[in-house]
């Protein structure tokens, strides 16, 4: 469920707190649906239990999980489906700008960007 | 209050007029998972030695479990685990009468947690030790430290020897041991990428003392490398605070910064008409960084 990069600059549970928040804003978490124990997400991917807890703990203050006792964390009854799209629309802003950006270095043109992203978007199954 | 796993005051260590351990002072908590780094002879197996108690200090001290690390009483002693660099295996014997002699000094030693292991790992308890490869010799290490669930487990490059495979299966464990948030786990290693999986913190030491010690996300989230782009004079007269190295050139500068927050970001961006660009580093970067 989770695709996570330990070697990546960005910390591991940040890189939990974003796929989440995402999942639940497109509504592909659904308010209800039942989130991968610490347990079992620490030792499928093989990472530090206390960085899985604490982005569960972060996102429980948000509002966007439930802690249930003896069973695990759902995603909140009142997170709603889907968020705005202006909502969405901000989360995504800072990956947009960033490749925006690389494009420009690159010299490529909107164009053949926006051709890259379509291509994209087409092939990928999540 | 929790009592704390690991407290050192002060801790010194020489060999003649050389300080290898220089004044480090640090608590370790249950639950934590710290990954030790350091360049070759930076003096992490000396102070995961002078953790156990195998080397007195020269000056301060370690304190585990409450208790002086060179005068540990029997009951204390049990609830640490160590797998040594060089293991101390007895050639003459074989895998079951190995596990069977370390077994006989714990009280509480899991027959069926290691029995289940040396299947998963692929350890025949039926192998003579003299025969065994390097790998397998490291993981028979391993195992001697996990049979009596210790609350604190030390490991001095536990996987130099083991394919990624073994490493994999080795880290799984060590997650599942962490998971009831009660025990401690320090290990050093040079695979930087198994330390990023597995600490939740991190002790960067360079020559004997504690270059970095604090949380892996902090360390991330703090050291950064910056792209900066603005005209000539701007770039030219800008001074980048906290930084570890910069390099400008006409329009375009590069820099590694420590401490790195938002609103310093604001502060350089207005100050110097420049626009900035913040990569994040991984643990491996990072560490060659604070090693410029």
């Amino acid at each position: 469920m989770f695709v996570l990069n330990p070697q990546s600059g960005i910390p591991i549970y940040r890189q939990i707190l974003d796929q989440v928040r995402r999942m639940v804003a497109s509504g592909q978490l659904a308010p209800g649906a039942e989130l991968p124990s610490v347990r079992d997400l620490a030792v499928k991917h093989a990472v530090n239990p206390m960085t899985v807890s604490k982005a569960y703990s972060l996102l429980e203050a948000e509002g966007l999980l439930e802690r249930n006792r003896g069973r695990p964390m759902t995603v909140a009854s009142q997170a709603r489906n889907a968020s705005p799209l202006n909502k969405r629309l901000q989360q995504i802003q800072p990956l947009v700008e960033h490749t925006v950006l690389a494009a420009k270095q690159l010299e490529l043109s909107e164009a053949e960007l926006v051709k890259a992203v379509r291509k994209n978007w087409e092939n990928g199954n999540d | 209050m929790i009592e704390a796993t690991v407290q050192a005051n002060h801790l010194s260590k020489a060999f003649g007029t050389k300080r290898v351990i220089d004044d480090l002072s640090f608590e370790v908590s249950p639950g934590d998972v710290i990954g030790v780094l350091g360049k070759n002879g930076a003096g992490k197996t000396t102070l995961l030695e002078l953790m156990l108690g195998f080397t007195p200090p020269t000056d301060g001290g370690v304190q585990v479990f409450g208790h002086p690390s060179v005068a540990l009483p029997g009951n204390v002693k049990v609830r640490v685990g160590f797998v040594p660099q060089q293991d101390e295996l007895l050639d003459q014997l074989n895998v079951a009468e190995q596990l069977r002699v370390i077994a006989s000094f714990y009280p509480h030693w899991d027959v069926d947690l290691i029995a289940r292991l040396c299947s998963q790992w692929g350890v025949d308890p039926k192998a003579r030790i003299k025969n065994l490869s390097v790998g397998e010799r490291q993981k028979l290490s391993i195992l001697l430290a996990f049979g009596h669930k210790p609350d604190l487990l030390v490991l001095d490059e536990p996987v130099a020897s083991l394919d990624p495979l073994a490493r994999r299966q080795f880290l799984e464990q060590l997650v599942e041991v962490s998971t009831d948030g009660d025990r401690a786990i320090i290990f050093s290693s040079h695979i930087v990428s198994d330390i990023e999986r597995l600490a939740n913190r991190i002790w960067i030491l360079k020559d004997g003392r504690l270059n970095w010690q604090g949380d892996l996300d902090s360390l991330k989230e703090a050291i950064v490398r910056l792209h900066i782009r603005g005209d000539a004079a701007g770039i030219a007269g800008m001074a980048v605070p906290g930084a570890l190295s910069l390099r400008r050139e006409a329009g375009f500068a590069t820099a590694v910064v420590r401490d790195w927050t938002r609103e310093r970001q604001r502060a350089l961006e207005d100050q110097n008409a420049v626009s900035v660009e913040v990569e994040a580093l991984g643990l491996e970067e990072i560490f060659l960084e604070l090693h410029r």
